[in-house]
């Protein structure tokens, strides 16, 4: 257990080291999502007027849903991350190490928590002046927190799991730009499920980002749904434990 | 002698029939340098890579200090330290940052991987540029940085893939001063290489490795005493290749009844003649086969190496691309 603890955190505590010394991405993880807040809050302005919203303000509307999509779009983003260190041969010195497996994963997906988590707190704070509140509070930004981490942790370890496979970026990004925006738009992220075809509400059911929005999206509209959010919480962290597992498989294999 | 490593039938099979390591069993004793030495492709660095744990064998074992590489893989990692061929460096972290990483990564506590930390910074000369990001690091830095990460944990098993690759001679020497202070500590060391004069120089006990095989094995100056004297190296012009296979027959024979020959070997492109005076030898040679007709393109003179070696055994020389040497044994052996 010290040994799975250890290795999850040195690794965590290297990566974000690394990303603190690299003033560019902090940049560019800061300045993404008010660019998209500013964009779709502009651009989908009159939506609102659509019969099935509930609220008046997109920004209120769309604020849970822009932390989701982020969070999908940043995971896709994140499973790209081990593949400099299979290029520069870090991986390979670390797997010579008695390294805990589990932990250099769980490590690694934190890292990309961590660095989701910073980006929800950027649009929350900046939805707030724009006038959106969470009428949970504290609780709901805390569960919000939870849920789309899971969301996050689930993606970039599946693909984690096929960068270790393959061990080169053309399949990722094959597979990342296949899968970003079906994952998003067969979710009511971005429209209430109410708006879209009959088919598209039976897909969403098998759509884990849909189960994340449902639950937060009424943390920050209505107030707490238990049964959306524990149904988050078992698909989201089903996705993110399976994930470790099959990721956690793959870097044990890596060298074989 | 305690082995550090013993193999027994080592095989790894890649794709079902690729043979990379094919039937492996060498015993390295405690406190050895082991040069494993062959040309690129030959297997050196799959072998290494089974005996560190990173690559499970398809079949036969490998023990390090007793203890089993897939059984007891852990209890390996504890104890060995590995810098692999591509000297893998974090870009993103400085010298000081990844060797403390790696402290972690063994277990070690704090005050030790400080300690530790400090000792092989200046072991490898690396201590000024520890706080720098090794994005900043020349490859020869780089190469020593990544020996240090091999040596954190004090392993009784140091391996080094291509410890020397691509760098100038002067890193190179130092390299090889590292390694032989290590050495004198007591420290193991297994090595692969494709540079004949680092086999020579720097280990005690050296198996030429090709086609996954072990073709022979023992001390660098046990393996050129089977060679004798001195090589008369010539190259004959480029021909078609069965005219080839005549021209080298005929001279073969020319220069088999001399008693200052001792061998003769096929090369990539003509024959090593082995010969025990070669003051004598070279003008006899240029006589005979001047006779005979054939032209020389070309003629050199060397102390026999382990290239000579290695040509004894697989007949052609390793600095050659695998390719053209095997282009080259279809054409003198009609396979």
């Amino acid at each position: 257990m010290t040994g799975l603890l250890r290795s999850t955190w040195y690794t965590l505590d290297r990566l974000i080291r690394a990303f603190v010394r690299t003033p560019f991405w902090i940049v560019i993880y800061l300045i993404q999502p008010l660019i998209w807040l500013l964009l779709f809050t502009q651009i989908f302005k009159s939506i609102t007027v659509l019969p099935g919203f509930s609220t008046s303000s997109y920004v209120q509307f769309f604020a849970p849903g822009l932390i989701v999509t982020l969070a999908v779009f940043n995971s896709n983003f994140s499973g790209f991350q081990i593949l400099s260190d299979i290029n520069f041969g870090v991986l390979e010195k670390m797997l010579v190490t008695p390294v805990n497996r589990y932990g250099l994963i769980v490590g690694s997906l934190l890292y990309v928590a961590v660095t989701g988590i910073a980006q929800i707190v950027i649009v929350l704070g900046v939805s707030f002046l724009l006038g959106a509140s969470v009428v949970t509070g504290v609780g709901g930004v805390l569960l919000t927190f939870v849920i789309v981490s899971l969301l996050a942790m689930g993606i970039t370890g599946l693909l984690t799991a096929l960068a270790l496979r393959v061990k080169k970026p053309e399949p990722l990004v094959f597979v990342s730009s296949l899968i970003t925006l079906p994952l998003i738009f067969l979710s009511s992220a971005l429209i209430p499920a109410s708006l879209t075809p009959d088919w598209v509400q039976t897909v969403m059911r098998f759509n884990p980002v849909n189960y994340a929005i449902l639950a937060v999206r009424p943390l920050f509209l209505t107030g707490y749904d238990w049964t959306a959010i524990a149904q988050a919480l078992i698909v989201c962290g089903a996705l993110a434990l399976v994930a470790i597992a099959v990721a956690t498989v793959a870097v044990r294999r890596f060298g074989d | 002698m305690k082995q550090i490593v013993e193999t027994r039938n080592l095989t790894k099979v890649y794709n079902g029939k690729i043979r990379a390591v094919d039937n492996v069993s060498i015993d390295i004793g405690e406190g050895e340098i082991f040069g494993l030495l062959g040309p690129n492709g030959a297997g050196k660095t799959t072998m290494i890579r089974m005996l560190v744990t990173l690559t499970r064998p398809t079949s036969g074992s490998v023990l390090v200090a007793g203890s089993d590489v897939v059984k007891e893989a852990r209890k390996v990692r504890e104890i060995i330290g590995y810098s692999s061929q591509e000297a893998g460096v974090d870009e993103q972290a400085t010298g000081r940052g990844y060797l403390t990483l790696f402290g972690h990564f063994y277990g070690l506590d704090g005050q030790t991987i400080r300690r530790r930390v400090d000792e092989v910074l200046a072991l490898l000369e690396l201590t000024d540029a520890a706080d720098r990001l090794t994005g900043t690091y020349s490859g020869g830095m780089r190469k020593r940085l990544e020996i240090a990460t091999a040596l954190i944990n004090k392993p009784k098993l140091l391996v080094l893939d291509e410890p020397t690759l691509g760098l100038d001679i002067q890193t190179r020497a130092r390299i090889w001063d590292h390694i032989r202070a290590l050495n004198s500590d007591g420290m193991s060391i297994l090595l692969t290489t494709h540079y004949l004069e680092e086999a020579d120089k720097l280990c005690d006990r050296v198996a030429i490795i090709d086609y996954g095989r072990i073709v022979v094995m023992g001390t660098p100056n046990a393996l050129k005493g089977e060679i004798h004297g001195d090589v008369v190296s010539l190259t004959l012009p480029p021909e078609e290749p069965d005219q080839w296979e005549k021209t080298f027959e005929k001279v073969r024979q020319l220069l088999a009844d001399q008693p200052l020959v001792r061998e003769i070997q096929p090369t990539n492109d003509g024959l090593n003649v082995y010969v025990d005076q070669r003051g004598a030898a070279v003008p006899l040679i240029l006589h005979v086969v001047e006779d005979a007709g054939v032209v020389i393109e070309d003629l050199s003179l060397s102390r026999a190496s382990l290239d000579d070696v290695f040509i004894k055994y697989t007949g052609r020389t390793m600095r050659e691309e695998r390719g053209q040497a095997l282009g080259a044994r279809k054409t003198w052996f009609g396979g």
